[in-house]
């Protein structure tokens, strides 16, 4: 069988075939993400979050109603240090970390730190009985059409309840626990954003 | 609220129908056991000269009226050479050795109604009791629809009895158009076979459609494929008459078998048939790829996405994909003939599974056949 | 040199130096290529495609019935585990099936890429000359006309012209005529291979950059298109939850209608989700009507009504009176038909213990035999049935419930049999537990919000590979060749006229028609020929002067 030399036209087809083929294989099967410039994962995690100075986001305003029926408006808590937690009544890991947050608000308020809930999918009864049962004494505005959840994720990935925040004086996203907190990692969150530097 | 007088007047029509249809049958037996001793004329329009001189033969004066009842019927219509019209520019050689005849026209063929009746009193009956079925029958489908208020394909009985009717009809124009009245024993019998079943095993009274199918796209997409079930039905059935035929020829030439003057000496040749079942799926196809197309639209109305793999969609890709085949194996050595009209089969078994096992057994969104 | 051997029935191969005298790695790559792209290659690959299909409609595959595939392993405790290393719980995805299909679209266009090249370069070249004997031809016909061989071949070539033909014309004294139709038949067939490229490019970029989510709302309550808010939610490869579109929706109210009599009574006969919504924060507020079939289009993502269902209101107190529960819970119907529902309510920040409760919701109730049934899926006589627990809901901590269902590990039964409530009934807990009020009920939509670029994409390619389909089996390639030559002696013999006769050496001339179609696989041509060779003779009788000169 003669054998002839292979042609530049067939190497362009090759080329093209492989490199259509490798492009539909990953629509198909994986791909994988990555990092970004300025932030840093704790505990090789992507669980909680900091933010460094210059690459922090501004936290949205938003105005609510609480709980008890007081307006509040979130830019009143400029000037100050916020940890602002999303909660339900229905979620475990929110029930577990609860007493966590009571204890840390209680402690951390006479450093000029303020907690704020944000309540979700959660009617206000329920809530109510929730914040009776596990001593919550700061306030917790309702969410009832998720539209502070969405002004949020659109400057960090809110992705599931519970989701804290740790937000920093000038209004802006210090530090994040996507899910459940614990109290060393909010301990030092806060104490890292209220001494105005970061890690 | 379905019109329940008109419902009672469609299943008469569609009993109606189930009776000439099978009297339809009779005819065309009839014809083989009764009629007139010559090779059916499954011919295209035109006649091409298989040999310059047997057309000599014939008689000059073919060319001066283009008409000639015996020229229709002399000749069996498809030279060999045209097999091989893949071959490209080239000068094929087989029409015969340099036609001394300077006047070699090829004759038209006689018009439609004309050769039916000159093909006896078994065929014109045949055909006059076809199109009276396929009249009954189409009424029945209409007032059905009137009945429910929509088209009438809305579970597996009107589907059945829709598809059987639009195979009906085609079939009635490929007989018409292509001399195939040979062919009605088969295909207007499946239809009886096919209809009475559906009228026996799985009648349901004209009723309303759940809200999920309340949507034009239902009259687009399942006409589409009721039309096409219906036409790959004959396509079907042409391929296992070709099997058959085939079989017989192999029969013979193995010695086993006699190439007598029954059935099968009365049908047309093998390539004629192989061109018919093939005509037939190439005008099946693209309306089951529309037919597709258009169940995706549909899907992604109602349920929110155009594909999903539901068990219906699958089978339904399933038969895309092996009629594909089909196409493909004409076009490959070792695949044309018998091999290609296994494939062919196989499409049509899918089909039906689809239909009548995947539809009604397996859970998914399509589960609308109403049955039972 | 002269050799007296027989000619050798290969080709000879070219001398090649010794090092490439071995079937190197880029020849098999070569021969490899060559296979995947034959005829019989794409037909084994197209009936593994449908083949592996199979399995994917029998068996339930992970994306769309994960329950079902839960119960095959209980039910098939040997052979799910051996199916599932086969990738047969998702045969759409797994690797071997794509196996088949991309090597399927590898032949496809390894095929058709050079097929488009050579069309292209056809498209330029004339047709081949008129063979020397038209009567050899697949279709031919021949017959005389008064008209000289110069003017007969320029009625001819104004009639083929007429239809559409490519011409050629021959440029020596020959007279004939070359004409060609039907390229658009594999421009057809080029794009109909193309278009389903198309199509899976686009369904890979639904795959990469579309998403799907699933929410259920209660009327009277709103959600927004966040990740932490959503039910479910399947993003394609690339999708983040920021990709999301910041849309809200309140779901104003749910209506749903049923047949009230005939053989379809109970049938469902309409939904209607009626909504509000805003396609960002702050944006405007525009109403709408959701209904199965008629999706809601919001910033570029659609909102479809999937089901829906009752939400029972129940309020839950204390001993002492306080509100412990206060709000609508979905219950989702049971499968004994006629909305018969089932579902949960749990009251973990209830003292001194947790409740739970587990009710059945009965729209319209009759007490058949001392079983409670549901004859008509709307809300008419609605009735509630619920059993009372007390103890530890085991919501503290752990993993996640299921809002749908209670574990029972820590919980005991407050009451040994269950206790109907009607709407505004007040059921007092033994053991001075509390007491539950069924207020009334709600009723819930699900809705499905999908995303999916490469959904208009797939559409506009399925059109197109469906009209090239069509072109591909309604157009042929065919040509047909005329030639014209002066009746004298050698005429009759159907060989081209030899360089001596001279035009105009008798009266009138005889044309020789003749054609072949490249393609027919289907027959058909000899209808067309036939007309157009009628056509050409009754042009030229038409041309002729007035003589007649006989036959």
């Amino acid at each position: 069988m003669p054998v002839p030399r292979p042609k530049r036209k067939f190497i362009v087809l090759a080329a093209a075939a492989c490199a259509a083929v490798l492009a539909i294989v990953l629509g198909v099967t994986g791909f994988g993400g990555g990092g970004s410039p300025g932030v840093t994962y704790l505990d090789g995690t992507t669980n909680a979050v900091v933010y460094h100075v210059g690459h922090r986001p501004l936290a949205p305003d938003f105005t609510g109603t609480t709980l008890t029926g007081t307006p509040l408006h979130f830019y009143s808590y400029r000037g100050k240090v916020v940890v602002l937690n999303f909660w339900g009544s229905w979620c475990t890991a929110c029930r577990e970390e609860a007493p966590t947050l009571s204890v840390l608000a209680e402690q951390e308020r006479p450093k000029g730190v303020s907690f704020l809930g944000v309540d979700l999918e959660d009617t206000t009864a329920n809530a109510m009985a929730f914040i009776k049962n596990h001593d919550i004494d700061y306030p917790s505005v309702g969410d009832p059409s998720d539209t502070i959840t969405l002004s949020f994720s659109s400057v960090v990935p809110i992705s599931s309840t519970p989701t804290t925040l740790v937000i920093d004086r000038t209004g802006h996203i210090a530090g994040a626990v996507f899910g459940q907190i614990t109290y060393s990692e909010l301990t030092a969150m806060i104490a890292t954003v209220s001494s105005g530097g970061a890690a | 609220m379905p019109n329940v007088a008109l419902g009672h007047v469609s299943n008469d029509f569609m009993i109606a129908a189930l009776i000439i249809y099978s009297l339809a049958v009779l005819a065309f037996a009839g014809d083989f056991a009764f009629g007139r001793p010559k090779r059916s004329a499954v011919t295209s329009r035109a006649q091409v000269p298989e040999r310059a001189d047997a057309l000599a033969a014939v008689g000059a004066s073919a060319t001066a009226s283009g008409v000639s009842g015996s020229a229709v019927s002399g000749t069996s219509g498809v030279p060999a050479a045209s097999a091989v019209s893949g071959v490209s520019g080239a000068v094929v050689s087989g029409a015969g050795a340099g036609g001394s005849v300077p006047d070699s026209m090829p004759p038209v063929a006689l018009p439609p109604l004309r050769a039916i009746l000159a093909a006896g009193e078994w065929v014109r009956a045949g055909m006059a009791l076809s199109t009276a079925g396929v009249l009954a029958h189409a009424l029945a489908v209409i007032t059905r629809g009137f009945a429910v208020h929509r088209a009438p394909w809305g579970n597996m009985y009107e589907f059945v009895t829709a598809l059987t009717c639009f195979a009906a009809i085609f079939f009635l124009w490929v007989m018409i158009r292509y001399r195939a009245w040979a062919l009605g024993v088969f295909v207007i019998g499946a239809v009886v076979v096919v209809l009475g079943l559906a009228e026996t095993l799985i009648y349901t009274a004209a009723g309303n459609l759940v809200p999920a199918l309340q949507s034009y796209w239902l009259s687009i997409h399942v006409t589409a494929m009721t039309v096409s079930t219906g036409v790959f039905f004959v396509a079907a059935v042409l391929g296992v008459v070709y099997l058959a035929v085939d079989h017989h020829n192999r029969r013979v030439a193995a010695g086993k078998a006699q190439p007598g003057n029954g059935i099968i000496a009365r049908l047309p040749s093998l390539e004629q048939l192989d061109r018919l079942a093939y005509r037939t799926v190439v005008f099946g196809f693209p309306v089951w790829t529309f037919g597709v197309i258009a169940g995706a639209i549909w899907a992604d109305e109602a349920w929110g996405r155009y594909w999903g793999w539901d068990p219906v969609e699958t089978w339904a890709f399933i038969t895309w994909v092996v009629y594909a085949a089909f196409l493909h194996a004409r076009a490959t050595a070792g695949w044309r003939g018998r091999r290609a009209h296994y494939v062919q089969l196989l499409g049509f078994a899918t089909l039906s599974f689809n239909i009548l096992v995947v539809q009604v057994f397996i859970t998914g969104l399509h589960s609308y056949a109403g049955v039972g | 040199m002269t050799d007296l051997r027989p000619a050798p029935e290969v080709e000879e191969p070219p001398a090649i130096p010794a090092s490439e005298a071995e079937f190197g790695v880029i020849d098999w790559l070569r021969w490899a290529w060559r296979q995947l792209t034959s005829m019989r290659i794409a037909l084994i690959l197209l009936f593994l495609l449908a083949l592996g299909s199979v399995p994917g409609s029998m068996l339930p595959q992970e994306g769309g019935d994960e329950a079902g595939v839960i119960q095959y392993y209980k039910s098939h405790p040997a052979l799910a585990p051996l199916l599932n290393h086969l990738g047969m719980f998702n045969v759409f995805g797994a690797p071997w099936f794509a196996a088949i299909y991309l090597l399927l679209f590898a032949s496809l266009v390894g095929c058709v890429v050079p097929r488009t090249f050579k069309l292209a370069g056809s498209a330029r070249t004339l047709p081949p000359r008129a063979p020397r004997n038209i009567g050899r031809l697949p279709h031919s016909a021949s017959y005389q006309t008064a008209l000289p061989p110069s003017s007969a071949l320029a009625v001819a070539a104004r009639v083929l012209g007429g239809h559409g033909f490519r011409l050629r014309t021959s440029g020596d004294g020959s007279a004939w005529l070359s004409a060609e139709k039907g390229y658009l038949r594999e421009a057809g067939n080029l794009l109909f291979h193309l278009s389903l490229l198309g199509v899976l490019v686009s369904i890979a970029l639904g795959g990469l950059f579309g998403y799907k989510a699933d929410k259920l709302v209660v009327a009277g309550n709103a959600f927004s298109d966040t990740q932490s808010d959503l039910d479910e939610f399947y993003p394609g490869r690339l999708v983040t939850a920021a990709d999301l579109a910041p849309f809200t929706i309140k779901l104003d109210s749910f209506s749903a209608s049923y047949i009230t009599s005939g053989p379809q009574l109970g049938q469902p006969a309409a939904f209607n989700a009626h909504v509000t919504y805003s396609a960002y924060p702050g944006g405007p507020k525009r109403t709408d009507d959701i209904q199965v079939n008629h999706p809601l289009s919001v910033d570029g993502v659609k909102v479809y009504l999937i089901g829906h269902g009752y939400a029972p209101v129940f309020k839950v107190t204390e001993a002492n009176g306080q509100v412990v529960y206060d709000g609508a819970t979905p219950f989702i119907a049971a499968a004994s038909g006629n909305f018969l529902s089932q579902g949960v309510v749990k009251v973990p920040d209830a003292s001194p213990e947790q409740l739970g409760f587990s009710g059945v919701f009965v729209p319209t109730a009759v007490y058949a035999g001392g079983t409670l049934a549901s004859i008509f899926p709307a809300a008419d006589r609605p009735v509630v049935s619920l059993i009372a627990y007390g103890g530890n809901l085991g919501m503290n901590s752990g993993p996640t419930q299921s809002v749908y269902q209670l574990d029972m590990a820590g919980l005991k039964q407050l009451a040994a049999q269950p206790h109907l409530l009607a709407p505004g009934q007040t059921w007092t807990l033994p053991g001075g537990k509390g007491a539950i009020t069924f207020v009334g009920y709600q009723q819930w939509a699900s809705l499905t919000i999908t995303h999916d670029p490469g959904q208009l994409p797939a559409l506009l390619f399925g059109m197109g590979a469906l009209g090239g389909l069509l072109l591909s089996f309604l157009v042929r390639r065919r040509r047909v060749f005329v030639r014209v030559t002066a009746p004298g002696p050698d005429a009759g013999l159907g060989s081209g006229p030899g360089p001596g006769s001279a035009p105009g050496s008798g009266p009138g001339s005889v044309v020789r028609f003749g054609g072949l179609a490249r393609t027919d696989a289907s027959g058909g041509f000899e209808a067309e020929f036939a007309s157009l060779a009628a056509e050409l003779r009754a042009a030229h009788e038409q041309q002729a002067p007035q003589q007649e000169t006989g036959d």
